[in-house]
């Protein structure tokens, strides 16, 4: 097992080292700086941003820079007074203050993650726990029902929940539950817009990008967990189930959800790293200040630093999660890691 | 190849599948839809950005309240009226065309003896709509259409098909038709996920085909490969992908999303055609092909991949479903398609027209955009249950 483990976590880090490659040569196809102090700026000031992120070095340098700013996690750094009025050189003071977003003066990247994780995740995590509930017991119900009318009725209108584009169930959403609510029945329980920390306000600004989340990843869901009850359905052991005489509810309800939740937990790890990003299109459209409208804010204001962070960060935490499911499904399925 | 995969047991098992003909059916007629606008006929881009009418006309079905009569009145008086009233009044008026709608009368005096008196009736009624006296008035209703008949005169009939469908799903707020946009759209939608799924196919089967067959170095090469492009969130990706481009010579052309897409879309195929080809390798048609002395290459195209074919086709049905849905959010946000009209862009749009009731924008995007999605949607099925049944 933990040579597999071992395995997995060196694979891994070619891999990493590929993706920042590809992130800091995507980042620079454009000069960031030109596009961020735009056509106006004099050649002075040009060169001082360049230099300020050390952007006038060879490539190799900064890739190698970026790494170690990456594995001595000097992202998650927000500025510290006392080493900021030290008179300790200008590089000690950069290392220890962290990395300065360009367009929020005075902000590092560290405290735009901090700030920014608490609202992605409590939109996210909610909706990954609604979402497998409802969409585990509709599959359960529509393999059970297997080829009869509610099995039926249910794929069909997840195939047509599917066809519709994200942003519509978005639109609609915000319009009905929380625009209209709000003017016919002055009901204000649904904010049409904006976040507010706190638990108690949670249901108020959270609440509806949740459900609209949870309702488009239903579509989705419920047909890939259906696809594996009915393929564990097709089981010898359940065909030795039903000859010892277990009841059909049972065998479906007890030995089948045991065995199919392998496959179902490898999906939710897997979409574990989505949970940390958010959803950026509910954060872009209902105004929550998370991870992925951090994101958007930082690609429209070309904001470099921040961008090619964020990226960096998100692709790390993607891969930890990868190596997670490989090794938990490993753990549960020896055949794996045999192979 | 094509014969053969046409030939096979999944082909006739499709064929049979009535949902799946139905569905392929639909998709031809945008395909049909698509080849017709792409030689030029239908719909011009630029006819996409010219005025059909007044501002949020409603659709064929919707009834106008007052209000909007009394809005889109006042727009055909008076998009006649100031032209005939401006400095040059011959070249206005014959500049107004409301796709094929032109004014009947060309002399500027006529025009305002004619809409002169007209005025007078509509101030009336806007007068009385704004005492909240509109319904009280029995004599008001047939008046508001007997002005709306008049002013009727004062262009021509609509010409041609086109022309009269233009207005058919009413107008935006800045009273371009929406039918030719959504319509325009479909050319937009089709070119993109024909270009992305088969650039992403093509690529995918060719680097999943050699990393399986040939194995050692380019096979941890091409797996290194879409491991680091699959470990960026997909959604983000394409975001920086998609932004790279920002002030560049491409900015506001397709050739953006076509990278974004290509380079984010070819990993699915590319995995399963690795898998697959893994298996067909170690058959005994091979070992007789390498026996009999065909080189290394050969073998490959002209033996292995062939019989991924049908793979292919799953692919490319489930990566044109994904570029059309891309796109639209792509276009949401600001990335995507630019200088026109898609059905992201118009969704765009329609947010802004939503909050005050207006449908017909939104609606209509999401109903072209739903009937090409969901027969692609009910065709990868049919085809994924006709040639890979195991597949969960």
């Amino acid at each position: 097992m933990w040579t597999y483990i071992l395995r997995r976590l060196l694979y891994s880090i070619p891999v990493y080292l590929g993706i920042v490659l590809l992130l800091m040569a995507c980042l620079r196809v454009n000069d960031p700086v030109a596009g961020f102090l735009g056509k106006g700026a004099s050649e002075e000031a040009y060169q001082a941003k360049k230099e300020s992120m050390g952007l006038d070095r060879p490539f190799v340098v900064q890739y190698f820079d970026f790494l170690r700013q990456l594995v001595t996690f000097e992202f998650i750094k927000v500025p510290d007074e006392e080493v900021t009025a030290s008179e300790d050189g200008g590089a000690a003071v950069l290392r220890s203050r962290g990395i300065e977003s360009w367009s929020q003066e005075g902000r590092t990247v560290g405290q735009i993650l901090r700030e920014s994780i608490i609202p992605s995740i409590s939109i996210t995590v909610p909706a990954l726990c609604f979402t497998l509930l409802i969409s585990i017991v509709i599959a359960l119900l529509s393999a059970y029902y297997r080829g009869r009318l509610p099995d039926k009725l249910m794929m069909v209108s997840a195939v047509l929940g599917m066809s519709i584009s994200f942003l519509v169930y978005i639109i609609f959403g915000q319009y009905w539950a929380a625009y209209l609510l709000n003017q016919k029945l002055e009901l204000e329980f649904f904010a049409v817009q904006g976040y507010e920390p706190g638990a108690a306000n949670w249901a108020h600004y959270c609440l509806l990008p949740v459900l609209i989340s949870t309702i488009v990843a239903m579509g989705y869901d419920t047909r890939f967990y259906r696809a594996v009850m009915v393929e564990e359905s097709g089981r010898d052991y359940i065909i030795t189930a039903r000859a010892k005489g277990s009841t059909k509810r049972k065998i479906m309800f007890v030995h089948m959800l045991k065995n199919a939740m392998i496959p179902i937990i490898t999906r939710v790890m897997s979409t574990l790293p989505f949970l940390v990003m958010g959803s950026i299109l509910l954060e872009m459209y209902f105004n929550i200040p998370g991870m992925g409208r951090a994101l958007l804010d930082s690609i429209f204001s070309n904001d470099f630093p921040v961008t090619q962070m964020l990226v960096a960060v998100f692709a790390g935490i993607f891969l930890v999660s990868v190596i997670l499911t490989d090794v938990f499904y490993a753990l549960v399925d020896p055949r794996v890691r045999l192979s | 190849m094509m014969r053969r995969f046409f030939r096979s047991r999944g082909v006739r098992k499709l064929v049979r599948d009535r949902l799946a003909m139905v569905a392929l059916g639909v998709i031809s007629i945008y395909l049909a839809l698509f080849f017709m606008m792409w030689c030029g006929f239908l719909v011009e881009k630029e006819e996409t950005f010219e005025r059909v009418g007044a501002n949020t006309e409603v659709g064929f079905f919707e009834e106008p309240t007052i209000e909007q009569r009394l809005l889109y009145l006042e727009f055909y008086l008076d998009n006649l009226y100031s032209a005939a009233d401006s400095r040059t009044p011959e070249a206005s008026l014959a500049a107004i065309d409301l796709y094929g709608r032109l004014p009947t009368l060309t002399d500027p005096d006529a025009v305002i003896e004619r809409i002169d008196p007209l005025w007078e009736v509509y101030d009336e009624l806007v007068e009385l709509y704004e005492d909240d006296a509109f319904s009280d008035d029995p004599e008001s209703l047939p008046r508001l259409e007997e002005l709306e008949a008049e002013a009727a005169t004062l262009y021509t009939e609509p010409e041609g098909l086109m022309g009269r469908l233009a207005l058919a799903l009413g107008t935006d707020r800045q009273g371009r038709s929406i039918f030719l946009r959504a319509l325009y759209s479909i050319k937009i939608a089709v070119q993109i996920g024909l270009v992305c799924a088969l650039i992403s196919v093509a690529i995918g089967t060719i680097l999943g085909g050699a990393a399986a067959f040939f194995g050692g170095v380019v096979d941890h090469v091409i797996v290194w490969l879409y491991s680091t492009f699959s470990a960026i969130p997909y959604i983000v990706l394409l975001m920086v992908l998609a932004a790279m481009f920002l002030g560049s010579a491409f900015e506001g052309t397709l050739v953006p999303v076509y990278t974004a897409f290509c380079m984010t879309f070819w990993i699915a195929p590319c995995r399963v055609i690795r898998g697959e080809v893994m298996k067909l390798r170690e058959l005994e048609y091979v070992q007789a092909a390498t026996a009999v002395g065909f080189g290394r290459g050969r073998i490959l195209l002209k033996h292995i991949i062939p019989n991924t074919t049908h793979l292919m086709f799953i692919n490319f049905s489930l990566l044109f479903i994904g570029a059309i849905k891309a796109e639209v959010i792509l276009s949401f946000l600001n990335l995507g398609v630019k200088n026109e009209p898609s059905w992201g862009v118009m969704i765009k749009q329609a947010t802004q027209e939503v909050i005050s009731g207006f449908f017909w924008q939104i609606g209509a995007a999401t109903v072209f955009m739903f009937v090409l999605v969901l027969a692609f949607n009910v065709l990868s099925d049919a085809l994924q249950d006709a040639f890979d049944p195991k597949h969960v």
